[in-house]
């Protein structure tokens, strides 16, 4: 059965391993904020388009997809506005989940993230997706995305006849991937923090794409992390990723990467905390409702990363 | 270090490899070598190793009755006293080498643990976890050894007057073992009350630092750093028979209560015996104040 495929964020890493699993068989729409890539092969109909503009219900209108993929949350970064994150996540993520309702789709994925969960001193091992989503208390930061988040679940249960899966995936790394994550563990010295070293979960970009795949071709709906197999410290991800890790008293660490992401350079400051702190998810319900099991485990997955590293080659 | 690790390996024995080969099954690690909680079976191992003459020379830990501890889930729960937890480092060591088979215990530490830097990610390797009850309830279900203080600060912050008189206990741990169907082995701690002789708890400045208590005992913080220095008392460590507790874990408190009163009469009992079963006399004996 060929179904209508819209997927947001396509210009995005994952979004590349995600089309090449599902064009075969289905019509692709493709949108983004961005634009493609140059040289990106792409099976379908790109748009170059913010999700809050007039065209997209244009999109909508004259493709009327069945299935709505939501993979294009911006990542915060701290030179661009929190207003115009706000504006594309949460807006943006309202806007398409109307139009899916109104021009008929059947099912939405939106793709959320486990930072909503926040990095807490307080943290339990394996939290389950009724955990209150702590993040935007600790860090102002990402409200955007806790509440992106919170729109989508509120549809999810708000409008029965549109299914919507919200996924909460843990770190998504891969070889292709050009996510923050990812790059910080291609560099040849990976900053942590003296002293702090967190359990961390790597999700390989084949086993994500898989899990947006079951979420596609499923019929339930609800909220559900989803993790790689096993977690291991930061510091023992550096290492298998073949990277030296270099370690940063937290003192000293906050206001230098505050600096740094001002300059776009590192990762924003927000995130430090998910270096210091564990947030370990458990991705019981997603395995046991979706019959999910990750392919690669946390070691495959850093190395795979790590074999990417163009200062390997 | 590596190189710390090689001097280790040579300054104490490493456990034979059949029992560390026992240790790490138990502790059901994943590839990475780790368990999602951050324990690490040959960090933890070697830890408690480097401090094996603590232990053995030190204190001149002796334990009774340790084959009462079933292999699988068990909830361990001793007196706790001490100032810093001494005695459940040494629980921890007499599980690891006087135990068959040897086990790592899962310690439940405070809540502000993991903010300190270095002991927080020392403290995960060797296998504590955060005193949450869903960790605890996690770790049970994983046929983990429970290591839990339900006198909490209570207990470890008293003055040496209360010696051996345990403090009030909470009732959560109860329930949890009422939940996973755990049996409980109640523990006697004899020693490590006479480790740091607190004379008097700042409570207010305590409450300034945001931390449990500030002791002062007769050489803390009089001599410095090396007031800090425990006493070397010789610690007895009395296991008493695991009780199966059976009930509604969420009864409410005052059914919770008797059942815990059950443990904490155990635990006396086993002090009791303890401490009047030591040779010798003791100076710190002839102190007024505690029990014996």
């Amino acid at each position: 059965m060929s179904r209508t495929i819209l997927i947001t964020g396509v210009s995005g890493s994952l979004a590349r391993v995600v089309t090449e699993l599902l064009s075969p068989g289905n019509k692709i729409v493709g949108v983004d904020v961005r634009p493609l890539p140059p040289g990106r092969p792409f099976e379908g109909e790109f748009h170059c388009v913010r999700y809050t503009q007039r065209k997209m219900t244009e999109i909508f209108r004259s493709h009327r997809p069945d299935v709505v993929i939501h993979l294009g949350r911006i990542r915060g970064t701290q030179v661009q506005s929190s207003s115009y994150r706000y504006n594309q996540n949460v807006l943006g993520t309202q806007n398409l989940l109307d139009l899916s309702l109104k021009h008929g789709a059947k099912r939405v994925v939106v793709m959320s993230t486990y930072h909503v969960y926040g990095a807490h001193q307080h943290n339990h091992v394996g939290i389950t997706e009724d955990h209150p989503l702590r993040a935007s208390q600790i860090f102002p930061q990402l409200a955007d995305a806790v509440e992106l988040d919170h729109t989508a679940t509120s549809y999810l249960w708000r409008y029965r006849r549109l299914e919507t899966v919200v996924l909460r995936p843990c770190n998504i790394v891969g070889p292709s991937l050009n996510n923050m994550i990812s790059r910080l563990l291609r560099a040849r010295a990976v900053p942590r923090l003296l002293g702090y070293d967190p359990m961390m979960q790597m999700l390989h970009e084949r086993d994500a794409a898989r899990a947006i795949c079951l979420a596609v071709d499923s019929e339930r709906w609800g909220i559900y992390n989803v993790a790689g197999e096993g977690a291991v410290p930061w510091s023992k991800a550096i290492e298998y990723a073949g990277a030296r890790a270099a370690p940063i008293p937290h003192f000293m660490a906050y206001p230098l990467v505050g600096s740094l992401s001002a300059l776009n350079l590192l990762f924003p400051k927000h995130l430090m905390d998910y270096f210091r702190y564990p947030t370990v998810i458990s991705d019981k319900a997603f395995r046991d409702d979706f019959g999910y099991s990750p392919q690669y485990d946390a070691v495959d997955t850093l190395r795979s990363v790590g074999a990417s590293a163009a200062w390997h080659a | 270090m590596r190189l710390i690790k090689r001097l280790l390996d040579t300054v104490t024995k490493p456990l034979p490899e059949h029992m560390g080969a026992r240790l790490r099954e138990a502790a059901q690690v994943d590839s990475g070598g780790y368990d999602p909680w951050g324990l690490h079976p040959e960090t933890a191992e070697r830890t408690l190793r480097s401090m094996r003459w603590v232990y053995e020379k030190y204190f001149r830990v002796r334990t009774f009755g340790i084959e009462n501890v079933p292999t699988g889930r068990v909830m361990l729960v001793p007196n706790h006293s001490g100032q810093l937890p001494l005695d459940a480092m040494m629980v921890a060591m007499a599980m690891t080498f006087a135990a068959d088979p040897p086990r790592i215990v899962r310690g439940m530490v405070e809540r502000w643990v993991p903010s300190l830097p270095f002991i927080s990610t020392l403290f995960n390797r060797c296998g504590s976890v955060t005193g949450d009850p869903r960790n605890c309830t996690a770790l049970l279900e994983r046929d983990q050894p429970i290591l839990v203080f339900p006198e909490g600060v209570r207990g470890s912050g008293k003055t040496y007057w209360n010696r051996y008189t345990l403090q009030r206990f909470g009732t959560g741990f109860l329930r949890i073992a009422l939940e996973t169907k755990t049996p409980i082995v109640p523990i006697g701690v004899v020693g490590a009350e006479e480790t740091y002789p607190a004379i008097y708890n700042f409570e207010w400045l305590a409450k300034l630092l945001a931390i449990p208590y500030v002791p002062i005992t007769p050489t803390w913080p009089l001599l410095g750093p090396l007031g800090a220095i425990p006493l070397p008392v010789q610690i007895d460590i009395h296991f008493g028979e695991p009780i199966l507790f059976e009930g509604d874990p969420d009864a409410p408190d005052h059914e919770i209560q008797a059942q815990v009163d059950e443990v904490q009469s155990k635990i006396q009992r086993l002090l009791d015996e303890g401490v009047a079963a030591r040779k010798g006399l003791s100076m710190l004996k002839l102190l007024p104040g505690g029990r014996p």
